[in-house]
Formats: structure tokens, C-alpha cells, sequence
């Protein structure tokens, strides 16, 4: 029989809980972030690395970092894999971090470690949401 | 902020981090995370050498 304390901590079915999308905007923003706020500390760490990682690359390389101002469709899709990138896009854009313009060969692979590093991110944000409303069972 | 990588070196890099998100991401339990991310890693590295051998038997 649970006790008074124990019923209202269990979470009851069909309730609409903040917390998942709390996860998913966190994750977002922060790479890894999500994970860290459901507890899996090495995982949300494991993705922040990676995450951040091929962030630095892409800068290091010199890759192209997309704004809506061009007009171009392919442009706005390379916008939209970066804007993947949450809080480290908006870093990007606001110090003028990046190219605007690729001008060696090796800035063309920058760019798309920078677009898929807001891709990845995207799925790691995903995956904490699901962490977090229990569609996935985490180990 | 500039660095200097091989086209080699990145695709490696870029295999790794990916691997590690696709492993996290795609899998469960510890164990399979480890080995999808492995064999991600694997798939990457191992088609890049593949096609890039296959567009020098295309050349010559």
C-alpha cells in the first residue's frame, strides 16, 4: 500500500508534465544539457563533447556559418542544420565566429561538420526528451 | 582560429563524434551503445577508404 507521499510521486498516466519539454529546450540550447537533467551524467557529457567538438572543428576549419539573409533555399537549409546548434550558433553569430564566405577547400568540410554538428544535437535533444517522458527506457 | 587536419584525419573525426552520438542516441543499454557506436565508426571510416580507392580505379 503507498503512502500519501508515495502517491502524489508517482507520475499518473496521461499527465501532462513541463518537464520533457524542459529537456528537449535544454538539450537544445546546450548540447548534452538534457541528459544531464535526467540524470545521465557520462552520456550528456559523452554528448557534449562530441557535440562540441565537431563545433570547434568546423570554426578551426574555417567553415561557413549560415544566416537567413541571403535569401538562397540552400542557404536556409545549411541555417537550419546550424541552428541545431542552440546557444553555440547564437556564440557563432554574435562574436563573428566562422566564414562568411568559404575560401579554402578543407572550409567546405567545416561547414559540414558544423551543420551536422546541429543535426547530432538535435537527435541528442530528441533522445532526452524521450529519456524524459519514458518512450525510452535509459539503463 | 585556424587548424590544419588531412582530409583523413577529419573523416576520422568526424566517424568518432558522430559514432558516439549515433550509439547514445540509437541504443538502450551501455553495452549496445558501445558496439552500434563501434560498428558506426567501423561503416564510416571503412566506406570512405572503399570509395576513395573506387574513384582512383575510376580515374586510372
Amino acid at each position: 500500500m503507498a503512502t500519501e507521499a508515495e502517491q502524489i510521486a508517482q507520475r499518473v498516466p496521461g499527465e501532462k508534465s513541463s518537464f520533457p519539454a524542459l529537456v528537449l529546450l535544454a538539450g537544445w540550447l546546450v548540447p548534452g544539457a538534457g541528459h544531464l537533467l535526467v540524470g545521465k551524467w557520462v552520456r550528456g557529457l559523452l554528448l557534449f563533447g562530441s557535440i562540441l567538438g565537431m563545433y570547434l572543428i568546423g570554426l578551426g576549419l574555417q567553415g561557413k556559418i549560415y544566416s537567413t539573409s541571403s535569401g538562397d533555399i540552400l542557404d536556409l537549409l545549411g541555417f537550419a542544420g546550424q541552428l541545431g546548434l542552440g546557444l553555440l550558433y547564437v556564440l557563432a553569430r554574435v562574436f563573428g565566429w566562422g566564414a562568411s564566405t568559404v575560401l579554402i577547400t578543407l572550409g567546405d568540410y567545416g561547414t559540414k561538420f558544423l551543420i551536422v554538428g546541429g543535426l547530432l544535437n538535435l537527435i541528442s535533444a530528441v533522445d532526452a526528451h524521450s529519456l524524459a517522458n519514458g518512450r525510452k527506457k535509459g539503463a | 582560429m585556424g587548424i590544419q587536419l588531412t582530409h583523413f584525419s577529419a573523416v576520422l573525426l568526424f566517424a568518432l563524434f558522430t559514432s558516439i552520438v549515433f550509439g547514445i542516441t540509437q541504443r538502450a543499454e551501455p553495452k549496445m551503445m558501445v558496439r552500434f557506436g563501434a560498428f558506426c565508426f567501423v561503416i564510416f571510416a571503412g566506406a570512405t577508404v572503399v570509395v576513395s580507392w573506387l574513384m582512383f580505379a575510376i580515374k586510372h
